[in-house]
């Protein structure tokens, strides 16, 4: 479904990622981890349009969108939760989901699933984006990136500030939205998390990818285990 | 009392529906337009134009409103392009450097070309009653058509999808591109529609005085003042901010006169500036 070759990129200080390569085949949850600095918010920057690449190809159900500009992609089927967030902070939680689904208004059964997953956001339809807390705000920015329908979702580490339960809930919502067909691919410093829910993985360490494989190989390599699941 | 009350709120109805515009575009694009007074001085012109070639005046306030729309696009299309490659502050200044010059030569050309030109519109019938003050009819009318126009505006960012849109750029340029937002288009479109309302500021006001060739300036110094007042960005900011700076614009006028009134205007903003640096409405940074 998506497929990057050759990935360069960076900023004027030089590249932060270089001749990365990976897939994500549909219906599979995929992670990719690494710790900070590591290049997975530049990875996905590039990926998504967000980050001229330098050179290489992405691919997405068979056309090239490397180059394309980010509200192009976001238009493709894929949508992109960035760990920053990037809500609509002075606008209702009831209109930062509507925008997802830009630019169609918003469909009535997708604005039901969401908040169906996200009771709470159900609770504060009318409440402004930036006045939520981390937990809600996460969920919101799930939720908007649903909205549009997607048939990929990319996830920047969702854990970013939440607490140890809320960072469980927010990968338990995605196990269901996985559950319901769609694919998923996340980057991911908390690697616990991120290895319950993936089919497979890829590490990335000072911009390369290292190390690939399936969630359970990775879980048995040494220097996995060692470098991010703190197990000697 | 009653009287100067109710023409603070004329004057200030078209404070508000003009720095409404400036307000707009610096806070979707960065982009302080320091040529939107003559923007609405070229539409007033396009009016003036018109009728003298036999146009009917409401004709020829369409051509005026269409010709302030099309300045918009023209803006967007030419000068604004280099501007449109910086970001942050570099965009800011180049942006109002570039509108700046593009005040001078429109004004120059202006002063050259048609000196003595100027749009009265005038609307007939007798004073107008409210609240037992009698009321020119011009000014009413025109206050009638700027809360129609600024209600619109505002029903219009609230409740349809484009309104949103728009509104999700000022909020977060990012955030706006990644549920497919354009940023550029939207942009292009607000350009477009702040030229719009800045000829019906030109139409309006002239219902009350006559717009001159020369009152480009001014127009935007008042627009700049009522924006930094009520917060950059925020429409609504620039409504109440406008009426509040226009009702004192008219208590100091008639009470120490014309000339004192601008410093008024101005105190009033630096006061507002010190006390709350983002405006009454604006967004902390």
């Amino acid at each position: 479904m998506l497929e990057v070759r050759g990935l360069t990129a960076g900023y004027q200080g030089g590249d932060v990622i270089r001749d990365i390569g990976f897939h994500v085949d549909e219906g599979e949850a995929v992670m990719i981890i690494g710790s900070n600095g590591a290049g997975k918010t530049s990875l996905f920057r590039a990926v998504l349009g967000l980050l001229q690449p330098s050179s290489g190809n992405v691919v997405f159900q068979g056309e090239g969108i490397s180059g394309l500009a980010a509200q192009r992609i976001a238009r493709l089927g894929i949508s992109f939760v960035p760990a920053e967030r990037h809500l609509f902070p002075r606008m209702t939680v009831q209109d930062n989901l509507a925008l997802g689904a830009y630019p169609n208004r918003p469909d009535p059964k997708t604005m039901k699933v969401v908040l169906d997953l996200f009771p709470r956001l159900a609770e504060r339809r009318r409440q402004h984006a930036g006045t939520m807390s981390g937990g809600e705000q996460q969920m919101l920015a799930v939720g908007r990136a649903l909205m549009s329908e997607p048939r990929l979702l990319v996830l920047d580490e969702p854990t970013t500030g939440l607490a140890p339960k809320l960072a469980a809930e927010a990968y338990q919502a995605l196990r269901t939205l996985k559950g319901s067909g769609l694919t998923v691919l996340v980057a991911e410093q908390q690697v616990p998390l991120a290895m319950a829910l993936s089919d497979r993985g890829y590490v990335l360490e000072n911009g390369v990818i290292s190390k690939e494989g399936t969630s359970a190989e990775l879980a048995k390599d040494p220097d996995v285990r060692r470098s991010y699941l703190g197990i000697a | 009392m009653i009287a100067n009350l109710l023409d603070g709120i004329v004057l200030g109805l078209q404070f508000g529906l003009l720095a409404g515009g400036l307000t707009l575009v610096y806070g979707l694009g960065g982009v302080l337009n320091l040529a939107y007074g003559q923007m609405a001085v070229l539409s007033a012109m396009a009016v003036v134009l018109s009728m003298e070639a036999g146009l009917a005046p409401i004709p020829a306030v369409a051509v005026g409103l269409l010709a302030g729309g099309l300045l918009g696009l023209l803006l967007d299309l030419t000068i604004l392009r280099p501007v449109y490659r910086l970001q942050g502050e570099a965009r800011v200044l180049l942006s109002l450097l570039l509108t700046l010059g593009m005040a001078f030569m429109v004004d120059g050309f202006l002063t050259w070309r048609y000196p003595t030109k100027a749009l009265t519109l005038r609307i007939g019938g007798g004073p107008v009653e409210i609240l037992g003050v009698r009321m020119v009819r011009g000014g009413v009318v025109a206050s009638v058509i700027t809360i129609l126009v600024l209600s619109g505006l505002l029903l219009f960012f609230r409740k349809t999808t484009l309104g949103r849109a728009i509104r999700s750029v000022i909020e977060d340029e990012q955030g706006a591109r990644l549920v497919g937002i354009d940023p550029q288009r939207m942009l292009r479109l607000i350009l477009v529609l702040t030229g719009v309302l800045a000829a019906l500021v030109a139409v309006t006001r002239s219902l009350v005085t006559p717009v001159a060739v020369t009152a480009g300036f001014e127009l935007t110094v008042s627009a700049l003042i009522v924006t930094v007042v009520g917060g950059l960005g925020s429409v609504g900011g620039a409504i109440l901010a406008g009426i509040l700076l226009g009702i004192i614009s008219t208590f100091a006028a008639s009470s120490i006169g014309t000339v004192l009134s601008l410093i008024i205007l101005l105190v009033a903003a630096a006061v507002t500036i010190l006390i709350r640096p983002s405006g009454l409405l604006g967004v902390k940074e």
